[in-house]
C-alpha cells in the first residue's frame, strides 16, 4: 500500500489532471512550435480553425471509439459503419423531400443498426468484440458494394448534410465543430452524471464486479456498441456533407487514427480508465500530426508507420500502469 | 528408520502475507521411505509451507536443508531440480494436449533443437508404469480421461520428474473412494522404493491409512509431531483447534428469533453436481452459518441464492413466495432485496482504481438516480451516511479505493450493499485477510443488522466466527447439508467433527472420557 502516500502527497490540481491528458497536450504545443518553425502559418487562427475543423470529423468517431475501449472492448466495424453512413444518407435523398429530411437519421441509424449487431455478439453470444467488429465491417463493405456495384455512388449530399459539415452558425466557427462540442458534451454529460456512464466504467475495470453489483452488463454493452456505430455514421454523414458525395472505403482511414487518440489521450486501452478532455487532446494531437506530416510531404504510408510507433511509445508509457490501484 | 539422517529439515520458517501471518518458526523433518501426514484447520499454514518447499514462494525467514546441505528455491524449477515435486489441489493438465506431452511439458527430451517424440513416449511410458497407470496410452489426449485417470497422469507427471520427496496436497479431494484405493496403492509402492512423502489431506481416515507419522499445525506453527497410530482422531482434532480463544464477539439475541417467520427459504436446492438437495431457511433476525471445509459447495449455495447460477434445481422462498432469481440485478431489487458479499473484494467486490465514492454507490446508483442521471447530492448524503455507520477510515470520496487498507475496503463493500436496505444478506467469508479490530467491527454489525430485522446467512472458514457470530450453522459436506448445529450445539467439536464427517458418536465419547 505504498502508493496511499503518493495519492494523497498530490494535490490541488495536479490530482484532478491526467499525466497522460498533461503530457497530450504538451504534445499539441510541441507540435505547433515545431510547425511553426517550419512555416509561420502554423499559429495564425485561421489555419487552427481548419484544423480544428478537419479534427471535428475524427472527434466525433474517436467518441464512440472511446465509449467501446472504456469499457475494455474495441470496434474494428468503423470504417464501414462511417461508409454505410455516409452512403446511406446520401441513397435517402435520392428519394423525394421525405428522402431529405430524413437522410442524416437514417445514416446514423444504419451506423447503429452495425453497432446493435456487435454488441449483442459481444453481449449474448461472448463473441470477441475483435472478431464480432471485425465481421460486421466485412458485411457492411460487402453490402455496400451490393448496393453501389462497386462504383463510386452517383447520390449526392443533402443541403442539410453540407450545412452542418461546411457551414457557418456561427461566423467563422465551422459548424462540423459544433457538432463536435454537442457530441462531445454529452459524451461528458453521459460519462460523468449518468448510471449509465458510471457502469460503463465500472464494467471497464471489472466485468464481474458490475455484474455481481446488479449492473445489466450485457444492455450496457449492447447499448455502448450502438452509440459508438451511431457515432461512427455521424462521421460519415459529415464527410459525406464535406465531400458532397460518399465514396467507397472512405472509412478507412479513420480506424486507426480514432483508436490512437483514444490510447493517446490516457484511455487504458483495456477499459476502465480515461477522460473526455484526453480523448480531445488525442484526436486534436493525431490531427496536427497528419497536418505536419503532409506540409513536410511524407507520404501516407510514412504517416501510418507514424502513427502505428507513435501508439506503442504511448502504451508502453501508461498502458502498464498497474490495474488495481 | 528414525535413526536416519533426515532427508529434509525445515528450521524456523516464517512467512507472512501483509499483516498476517502464515507460517510462524515451523518446523519439519522428512524422512526417505516414509508417508508424512500433514493435518490442520483452514488456514493454519499447510499451504503456504508447501509452497515454500516447492518453491513458489520464498520464506522471510529460517532455512531448509536437504540431504544436510542447506538449500534455497527461487523457482519451482529450482525446487524441481533439487527433487522436490508437488501435486496440487487443482489440476495443472493442459486438456488439449496428450498425455505424454503433458508428463514432460516442463522439460521436453529434444533432439537438434526439436522435440524427440520418441523419447518423449518412452519417458510417459515408463512414469505412467511407476504411478501404476500402464493402461493410459501415452498419446491420449488429457481432456478425454475421466477425473481419476488424469490424477494418475498428474502423479506420472510428478514421478518423471524423478523426485525424492513428493508432496500432495487435497490430491484425491476430487476422487471417489474406489480411485482413491488405487493411487494410496501407487503411493505405499513408491513408499516402499524409498521416496518420501508428504501427504495432506482433510479426511482423517486418508491419513489414518497411509501415514507413517503426522505433524499437526495450527496457526502458522507445528504444534505436534506422532507416530501414526498413537492418537486418536478426538485428540487430534484437539490438536488442530489448541486453546487460544479470545472473546471478540458481541452477544447473540437473548431469544431466538423462532416466532418470526421464515424471510427466506429453500426447497430442495441443487446444481450440477456442487449442490445437493439442500432445505432450510432463515428467519428475520437470524444470522445463520455455513461451516465445513472450505470447498464443500458453500460458495456454490451463496452464488445460486442470488441467481448468479444457471440451471439451479428446487424452489426458492421469499416471505413464503416462490421466485426464481435470474440474476443479481433481480436480486437487489426491492422485491427480493437481497445483497451478496462476494468471496474476493479486489476483483468481485470493488472497482479498485475507481473512487470511493463511485465504488459504495455502484450498487445503489437506480437509487440516487432520476431517469438514470445520478442526483449528486443526493449521492453525497447517503455515501456521508455509509462512512458514518461503518467508521470507514478514508482520505476523502475521491481518492481509489485500492488506495485503503484491506479491512476497510471490505467495509466498502459491505457499505455499498447497505445502501439498498437488503432484508437478506449473504457474506461470502467476508473476514478473510482483515485485520482484528475490523472483523470485531463487521461482527457488531451482523448483530446490528439483525437486530434490525436482517436474515442473514454467513459462510466463514473460521470456526471461531461461527461459534461467535452465528444463532445456527449449517454444516456443509460434499454439497450438502450434513448438520445443523444451533444454540449452544455449536461448539469446535461439534463443527469439526461433522466437518470432517467423522461420527459424532464416537467423538462424544472421547470427550467424556
Amino acid at each position: 500500500m505504498s502508493d496511499i502516500s503518493s495519492g494523497r502527497g498530490r494535490n490541488g490540481i495536479w490530482k484532478r489532471i491526467d499525466p497522460a491528458v498533461a503530457t497530450a497536450f504538451g504534445c499539441i504545443v510541441l507540435l505547433l512550435l515545431v510547425g511553426s518553425l517550419y512555416s509561420s502559418n502554423f499559429l495564425h487562427l485561421e489555419y487552427l480553425l481548419l484544423q480544428l475543423k478537419v479534427a471535428s470529423f475524427l472527434g466525433v468517431i474517436a467518441t464512440g471509439a472511446m465509449l467501446v475501449i472504456l469499457l475494455g472492448q474495441i470496434d474494428l466495424s468503423a470504417p464501414w459503419a462511417i461508409t454505410t453512413g455516409a452512403m446511406m444518407s446520401c441513397a435517402a435523398a435520392a428519394y423525394g423531400p421525405t428522402g431529405v429530411a430524413l437522410a442524416i437519421p437514417f445514416g446514423i441509424l444504419c451506423g447503429m443498426a452495425i453497432g446493435i449487431v456487435n454488441g449483442i455478439g459481444v453481449a449474448y453470444l461472448r463473441i470477441p468484440a475483435m472478431i464480432i467488429t471485425l465481421a460486421t465491417n466485412a458485411v457492411a463493405q460487402g453490402l455496400m458494394v451490393v448496393y453501389t456495384g462497386g462504383f463510386s455512388p452517383q447520390d449526392e449530399a443533402t443541403e442539410a448534410m453540407r450545412y452542418i459539415a461546411t457551414g457557418f452558425l456561427i461566423p467563422s466557427v465551422p459548424n462540423a465543430v459544433l457538432v463536435w462540442i454537442v457530441v462531445g458534451a454529452g459524451a461528458v454529460f453521459f460519462l460523468s452524471r449518468t448510471t449509465f456512464g458510471r457502469a460503463v466504467y465500472g464494467i471497464g475495470n471489472s466485468e464481474r464486479a458490475a455484474y455481481l453489483s446488479g449492473i445489466d452488463t450485457r444492455r450496457i454493452l449492447v447499448l455502448a456498441f450502438a452509440v459508438s456505430g451511431g457515432l461512427s455514421a455521424l462521421g460519415g454523414v459529415l464527410l459525406a456533407g464535406y465531400s458532397s458525395k460518399a465514396a467507397q472505403s472512405m472509412g478507412d482511414v479513420y480506424l486507426l487514427p480514432a483508436i490512437a487518440a483514444v490510447v493517446l489521450g490516457g484511455t487504458s486501452i483495456l477499459g476502465g480508465r480515461g477522460s473526455y478532455l484526453g480523448t480531445v487532446a488525442g484526436v486534436i494531437l493525431i490531427t496536427l500530426l497528419q497536418s505536419i506530416l503532409s506540409v513536410m510531404q511524407i507520404p501516407e504510408a510514412g504517416r501510418q508507420v507514424i502513427y502505428g510507433i507513435v501508439i506503442v511509445v504511448m502504451l508502453l508509457l501508461y498502458g502498464r500502469a498497474p490495474a488495481s490501484r | 528408520m528414525h535413526g536416519a539422517n533426515p532427508l529434509f529439515r525445515m528450521e524456523g520458517v516464517s512467512k507472512r502475507y501483509g499483516g498476517v501471518r502464515a507460517l510462524d518458526h515451523a518446523e519439519l523433518t522428512v524422512h526417505a521411505g516414509q508417508i508424512h501426514g500433514i493435518l490442520g484447520e483452514n488456514g493454519a499454514g499447510k499451504s503456504t509451507l508447501i509452497k515454500i518447499m516447492s518453491g513458489v514462494v520464498a520464506p522471510d525467514e529460517g532455512r531448509m536443508t536437504l540431504d544436510g546441505k542447506e538449500v534455497s528455491f527461487a523457482s519451482p524449477a529450482a525446487a524441481n531440480d533439487a527433487g522436490i515435486a508437488c501435486i496440487f489441489q487443482e489440476l495443472s493438465l493442459v486438456p488439449h494436449l496428450s498425455v505424454a506431452d503433458n508428463i514432460v511439458i516442463s522439460n521436453p527430451p529434444k533432439r537438434f533443437g526439436m522435440i524427440d517424440r520418441k523419447k518423449q513416449r518412452a519417458i510417459a511410458e515408463e512414469a505412467l508404469a511407476r504411478a501404476g497407470a500402464a493402461d493410459i496410452h501415452p498419446l491420449a489426449l488429457v481432456r478425454d480421461l475421466p477425473l481419476s485417470r488424469r490424477q494418475m497422469v498428474e502423479i506420472a507427471k510428478a514421478l518423471a520428474r524423478k523426485p525424492r520427496i513428493l508432496i500432495l496436497d487435497e490430491a484425491t479431494s476430487a476422487l471417489t473412494a474406489a480411485d482413491v484405493s488405487k493411487i494410496f496403492a501407487v503411493l505405499k509402492r513408491l513408499r516402499e522404493e524409498g521416496l518420501a512423502l508428504l501427504y495432506i489431506s482433510h479426511r482423517m481416515h486418508e491419513i489414518a491409512e497411509l501415514a507413517d507419522v503426522c505433524t499437526v499445525f495450527r496457526n502458522g506453527s507445528n504444534v505436534a509431531t506422532y507416530e501414526a497410530g498413537t492418537k486418536s482422531d478426538n485428540e487430534v482434532v484437539e490438536l488442530m483447534i489448541g486453546r487460544e480463544y479470545t472473546n471478540v464477539f458481541p452477544p447473540k439475541a437473548p431469544v431466538a428469533a423462532s416466532d418470526n417467520p421464515p424471510v427466506i427459504e429453500c426447497r430442495r436446492l441443487s446444481w450440477a453436481d456442487q449442490l445437493k438437495d439442500i432445505s432450510f431457511s432463515v428467519r428475520a433476525g437470524e444470522v445463520v452459518g455455513l461451516g465445513g471445509l472450505d470447498g464443500q459447495g458453500q460458495r456454490d449455495l451463496l452464488l445460486a441464492l442470488f441467481g448468479v447460477l444457471r440451471g439451479v434445481g428446487g424452489e426458492v422462498l421469499i416471505e413464503g413466495k416462490p421466485v426464481r432469481i435470474r440474476g443479481p440485478r433481480q436480486a437487489k431489487g426491492d422485491e427480493i432485496g437481497m445483497a451478496l458479499i462476494p468471496e474476493d473484494r479486489k476483483t468481485e467486490g470493488l472497482l479498485l482504481p475507481m473512487s470511493v465514492r463511485d465504488n459504495l454507490s455502484f450498487a445503489a446508483l437506480d437509487r440516487v438516480a432520476r431517469a438514470g442521471v445520478i442526483d449528486r447530492a443526493a449521492e453525497r448524503s447517503r455515501i456521508d451516511e455509509m462512512i458514518r455507520l461503518l467508521a470507514i477510515k478514508t482520505a476523502g470520496t475521491d481518492i481509489p479505493a485500492g488506495a485503503l487498507s484491506g479491512g476497510n475496503q471490505q467495509k466498502i463493500v459491505i457499505a455499498k450493499w447497505l445502501m439498498n436496505r437488503p432484508r437478506i444478506i449473504l457474506l461470502n467469508d467476508p473476514t478473510r485477510g482483515i485485520d482484528v479490530g475490523t472483523k470485531q467491527e463487521i461482527y457488531q454489525l451482523l448483530r446490528k443488522l439483525a437486530a434490525d430485522g436482517a436474515a442473514i446467512i454467513f459462510y466463514s472458514t473460521d470456526y471461531d466466527e461461527l461459534i461467535g457470530c452465528c444463532d445456527r450453522v449449517l454444516v456443509m459436506y460434499d454439497g450438502g447439508i450434513r448438520r445443523e448445529l444451533a444454540g449452544d450445539g455449536i461448539t469446535e467439536h461439534a463443527l469439526i467433527a461433522s466437518a470432517l464427517n467423522v461420527e459424532e458418536d464416537s467423538m462424544a465419547e472421547a470427550v467424556g472420557a
